[in-house]
């Protein structure tokens, strides 16, 4: 016999997912050597130990996801560790002894919102075509 | 604990809405949720146990439609009497201003329901005088107004006091003019198209963008219909198939250990090995009644028997829209996100979850 028709119920939940996420972009100078997946996390590890410590250190932080080419990752840390995740990310300054920057590019609170969206060639119409801007289907 | 520590241990708000119910049910809610929200950027279909794009969204995908993107439209064109008579009132028109920024530039959104929101700092609001609200979401100071303009109403007709104002505000005191992402659905009337009467600016139509990719051997939760909180060792909760949703949509592995240095995310338990799945993503301004017509064919999908338990559909709006859902005001704080998804079960029961950040209202 088949099992009966869901009931209607609505669940409201205010900020209780236990992990927000990051999708960052990691920027180096040319020429530069390109960190892999263990390095770019020894990389994130070594930022929370400047800053905060090694109580910042020992903030669990996943990569969950990272691709080499564009050096861009996918980062999750529980939710009270965000802003120490964020402030490390934004002060450090060296990898390799060689200049480097992390830009933030999206942040949640959920992992499909950071989804990023798959660029939409609208390049000839509009020709400067910043990345990841607003309302941007890039 | 003192300010400051709290403060370093503050997230910003995160909103998930989980529904449930049936699909075929007279009073289930799922198209009127669908489509009060009115600006989509990204549609995410996925079927576990199906390799190619099955029959019944074939047509669906096939017949997406055009959306147009107009460059340097000014705002008083759109609240011209031509244009409201041509398309706002015959049919369901969506506008929206295309690279700007909701926290920081002035925005302007059209409805279907032929309301005009423009979303402006606090210079622009006094200087085109129009009136309008302080938003939400601006503190004690307030910084940036919503101005709301009902195009459809009795009292604005082109010789009303309401519509010589708002005419003389937007083309002659503050012109205010932005590139435009547009569509227009009219259920098959005749008449003129977006194209021809805009034919004097730079408009553009476009097609929706559409990508389709097989998953192998994808660990897929396990999940119950009627257990929307997941029964330990049967079944998952709502928010732990969220996040594998995310976790598939962006290609996260999901076969870790706990003792991995690099991430220890796994797929939640139970789970089971499916040998692909499907996964179709459409990007691109991708109208409500599009979504509805897909939301039906994948009802439709289970009309025969099929292997799959489950499906997702998934829908992102944009994330500098200036409204989420109806007319609720949509901010981005930090990360601007407002989607929802689906989950339709093989007995049409299904379960809708909705995410909104920090400066959003709670859906309808």
């Amino acid at each position: 016999m088949a099992p009966p028709a869901a009931a209607y119920e609505r669940r409201v939940l205010v900020s209780a997912a236990q992990h927000c996420y990051l999708r960052v972009r990691l920027e180096l100078p040319d020429g530069a050597a390109r960190p892999g997946a263990p390095q770019l996390k020894q990389l994130v590890v070594a930022a929370l130990r400047e800053l905060h410590g090694e109580v910042g250190a020992a903030l669990p932080v996943d990569v969950l996801a990272y691709e080499e080419k564009s050096l861009c990752a996918v980062l999750r840390v529980i939710s009270g560790g965000l802003v120490k995740l964020w402030s490390a990310l934004t002060l450090q300054g060296f990898y390799q002894n060689r200049r480097c920057a992390f830009r933030v590019l999206q942040v949640g609170g959920g992992l499909p919102s950071i989804t990023a969206v798959l660029c939409v060639c609208l390049a000839p119409f509009f020709p400067f075509l910043p990345f990841l801007v607003s309302n941007d289907l890039t | 604990m003192s300010a400051p520590l709290r403060r370093l241990q503050q997230a910003p708000r995160h909103l998930l809405v989980c529904e449930k119910g049936h699909a075929r049910h007279e009073r289930s809610r799922h198209a009127a949720h669908v489509r009060d929200h009115a600006y989509n950027c990204r549609v995410s279909v996925l079927i576990p146990e199906c390799g190619v794009l099955p029959q019944v969204l074939k047509s669906a995908v096939a017949d997406l439609g055009e959306y147009y993107v107009v460059r340097g439209l000014s705002v008083h064109q759109l609240v011209a009497h031509e244009f409201v008579e041509s398309f706002v009132r015959k049919g369901s028109c969506y506008a929206l201003a295309y690279n700007t920024r909701i926290d920081q530039d002035n925005t302007a959104a059209l409805l279907p329901t032929g309301k005009l929101i423009l979303s402006v700092d606090k210079d622009t609001y006094e200087e085109l005088g129009l009136q309008g609200r302080p938003s939400r979401y601006s503190g004690k100071k307030p910084m940036r107004y919503i101005i709301t303009i009902d195009l459809t109403d009795s009292s604005f007709h082109p010789d009303g006091k309401k519509h010589k104002r708002v005419l003389w505000a937007l083309k002659e005191k503050k012109p205010l003019e932005f590139d435009f992402l547009l569509a227009w659905y009219n259920s098959g009337a005749e008449g003129s198209t977006l194209m021809s009467y805009f034919s004097k600016n730079q408009i553009q139509a476009l097609k929706p963008k559409v990508t389709f990719s097989t998953l192998r051997d994808l660990q897929c939760p396990v999940l119950q219909s009627n257990e929307l909180q997941g029964k330990p060792e049967e079944s998952c909760s709502t928010e732990e198939l969220f996040e594998w949703l995310g976790a598939v949509l962006n290609q996260v592995n999901l076969d870790n250990v706990s003792s991995s240095f690099l991430s220890t995310y796994c797929c939640p338990q139970p789970n089971t090995i499916v040998d692909q799945a499907f996964l179709c993503t459409i990007t691109g301004f991708i109208i409500p009644e599009k979504i509805i017509q897909l939301l039906e064919q994948l009802c439709c999908y289970f009309g025969e028997p099929k292997l799959a338990q489950w499906l997702t559909l998934t829908v992102h709006g944009f994330a500098d829209s200036p409204v989420s859902w109806r007319e609720n005001e949509h901010g981005f704080h930090k990360g601007g996100e407002n989607l929802y998804n689906f989950v339709i079960f093989r007995n049409l029961d299904y379960w809708l979850q909705m995410a909104l950040g920090t400066n959003d209202d709670c859906p309808p």
